[in-house]
């Protein structure tokens, strides 16, 4: 049962690091996997498949000598499950199928390693290790000539980096997404709308306003709107570093998006001599309500909503100005 | 896909369900024409919430269909707009200059009430 | 769902199912609920325009992935009367009988990518990409 969840989160992480059938097929030609090397893999593969403890037990020994691979060998569920996946994986290096299953399998095991905090580097170390012992078996005891065995062995090896492009893959991907979640928290701190009563909403805003944060504020300020159904929001700017006309324009497209939903919204922090740089613009300062400082601006929403009170409150066709 | 016009008072309230064509939109505002003339109206509610997208020719007919109604003595409203719609209809440039919006069914009609005199517009 | 999709625009109805595409495309590229809205709407604009001016027309849909981003790719051609002044219609506030003028303008704000070509009794097509941001 958890094998299952296990593997269906592996597809969903295939598919969100993209890796469709033609992904994986360009992943193929990039270590030049052909029918041929299939045929010399098949060769040895008897000569791998019995050998399989072995090779699993050589690889975590190896790892077990670092500090940095802790982690994983402190959890003992963790462990078995990464010993049970290595065999898994050697059983798949040789079967001659590198469908999606298989790279389903080696994103499971990247996963796996990514949870238990393993460094790159140290699974790099364990990886070639491992390669080194089958690489040696191979040509010892290969039925072969020397020739045909380094071949065979050259062509496991390139599944062996196609293995090892979908693991470390795997493993920045899962370090860019704990990064992206911090972004994103940090985002979600720096633009905050406060509830300050029932149906006002406050929203500073504080620094460097670019496109994208713009289109952050204005979207979770609509979506507060929303859920806590403002009537009023007082947006107060005086923290914004330069309020130029594309910083105007994006307060304005607030504002009017907000109007949509029936929230009425008052600027405060626009100072006179930015206003009338402003309205030197062309910026059209007279659809929008300001006032010169946050009280008044919060003053004029409590007048606002005891004046609506519980009848309701809509956005007129003209909105008044009180700076 | 026609949208059902009702009567609550003197208000008509129109609740969109899914994706109008053109050809639904239309009828609706030919629809209201019909209605807004017929009875006594003093309100119009337009509920939008179901709506994913709101298009010029969407915003348009919303526009004569509150024109209609003014020219009957009629306040439009229009409520239920997302706000990824809003958000998307602002940075396309599209405008709903000179119709009221609320937020839902039920401040719309508290909006049309309010401004009724003073009189509650929940007439129930 | 295909990577690329094909809508026909011959009747009003097909802009709505060109605008829905659209939108499931997108979401299946991983854009939020706000830029699947806008891009719906950009959609919805230019079909509608084909309708408006040329009557017939093909709207394309492709998911695009360069390996470093994800994005969309909408095409609409039509072989209608194309656009006399390009400059003229590509100007805010500029409006036709059957537009309200921020079709074209507007459009082209929304996007990332935006490039028309029009030749006077041939067609226009319009080639307009968005990414993930």
């Amino acid at each position: 049962m958890g094998e299952q969840l296990d593997q269906r989160e592996s597809f969903a992480l295939m598919h969100q690091m993209g890796l469709n059938d033609g992904a994986i097929e360009r992943r193929k030609q990039v270590v030049a996997l052909e029918p041929a090397d299939l045929a010399r893999i098949a060769t040895i593969s008897a000569l791998v498949l019995p050998r399989i403890d072995d090779y699993t037990a050589a690889f975590f020994e190896h790892l077990a000598k670092f500090d940095e691979a802790r982690p994983l060998f402190d959890n003992r569920a963790l462990l078995e499950k990464a010993k049970r996946l290595k065999t898994e994986h050697l059983q798949g290096l040789v079967s001659g199928d590198y469908g999606r299953d298989y790279v389903a399998q080696r994103i499971e095991l990247g996963r796996l390693y990514a949870v238990a905090g393993l460094e790159m580097r140290i699974f790099l170390g364990a990886f070639h290790q491992l390669l080194k012992f089958i690489g040696s078996q191979v040509m010892t005891h290969a039925e072969r000539t020397p020739l045909e065995a380094f071949d065979a062995f050259m062509s496991l090896k390139k599944v062996a980096f196609f293995d090892l492009g979908l693991i470390v893959d795997v493993l920045v991907f899962e370090r860019e997404r704990i990064i992206r979640q911090q972004q994103e928290a940090i985002r979600e701190l720096s633009t905050p709308v406060l509830q300050l009563r029932d149906r006002l909403l406050l929203l500073p805003i504080i620094g460097v306003i670019d496109t994208y944060r713009a289109r952050l504020i204005t979207e979770n300020l609509l979506e507060a709107v929303r859920a806590r159904r403002a009537k009023v929001v007082v947006m107060d700017v005086t923290g914004v570093a330069t309020i130029d006309s594309r910083v105007a324009n994006h307060i304005l497209q607030t504002v009017t998006a907000a109007r949509l939903m029936g929230a009425r919204v008052i600027v405060t922090g626009i100072t006179a001599p930015v206003a009338q740089s402003l309205v030197a613009l062309g910026i059209e300062l007279d659809r929008l309500d300001t006032v010169g400082d946050l009280q008044g601006g919060i003053e004029l929403a409590e007048q606002i909503l005891s004046y609506r009170g519980s009848q309701g409150n809509a956005t007129g066709p003209r909105a008044h100005s009180a700076s | 896909m026609s949208v059902p016009i009702l009567k609550q008072g003197d208000v008509l309230i129109a609740s969109i369900q899914s994706a109008l064509s053109d050809q639904d939109l239309i009828q609706l505002r030919e629809d209201f024409a019909d209605k807004i003339g017929q009875l006594r109206t003093r309100g119009v509610v337009i509920d939008v919430a179901a709506l994913d997208v709101l298009d010029s020719f969407a915003t348009r007919t919303l526009r004569g269909i509150a024109y209609i109604a003014k020219l009957r003595g009629a306040e439009t409203i229009v409520v239920g707009i997302q706000p990824e719609v809003a958000f998307a209809m602002v940075q396309l440039g599209l405008s709903l200059d000179g119709i009221a919006t609320a937020l839902d069914l039920e401040e719309g009609l508290a909006h049309l009430g309010d401004t009724a005199n003073g009189s509650a517009g929940d007439a129930g | 769902m295909p990577d690329e999709i094909h809508v026909p625009i011959e009747r009003e109805e097909d802009v709505v199912i060109a605008r829905q595409k659209g939108r499931e495309l997108a979401a299946q590229a991983g854009f939020s609920m706000t830029d699947r809205t806008i891009i719906a709407l950009a959609i919805s604009e230019i079909a509608r325009n084909i309708i408006s001016y040329a009557r017939r027309g093909d709207v394309m849909l492709r998911k695009l992935d360069d390996g470093a981003r994800v994005g969309i790719l909408i095409v609409a051609e039509d072989e209608g009367p194309g656009i006399a002044d390009i400059e003229l219609a590509m100007r805010d506030g500029y409006s036709t009988a059957k537009s309200l003028g921020v079709g074209l303008p507007g459009t082209k704000r929304i996007m990332d990518e935006f490039e028309l070509t029009s030749v006077v009794g041939k067609g226009t097509k319009i080639t307009m990409r968005r990414w993930l941001r």
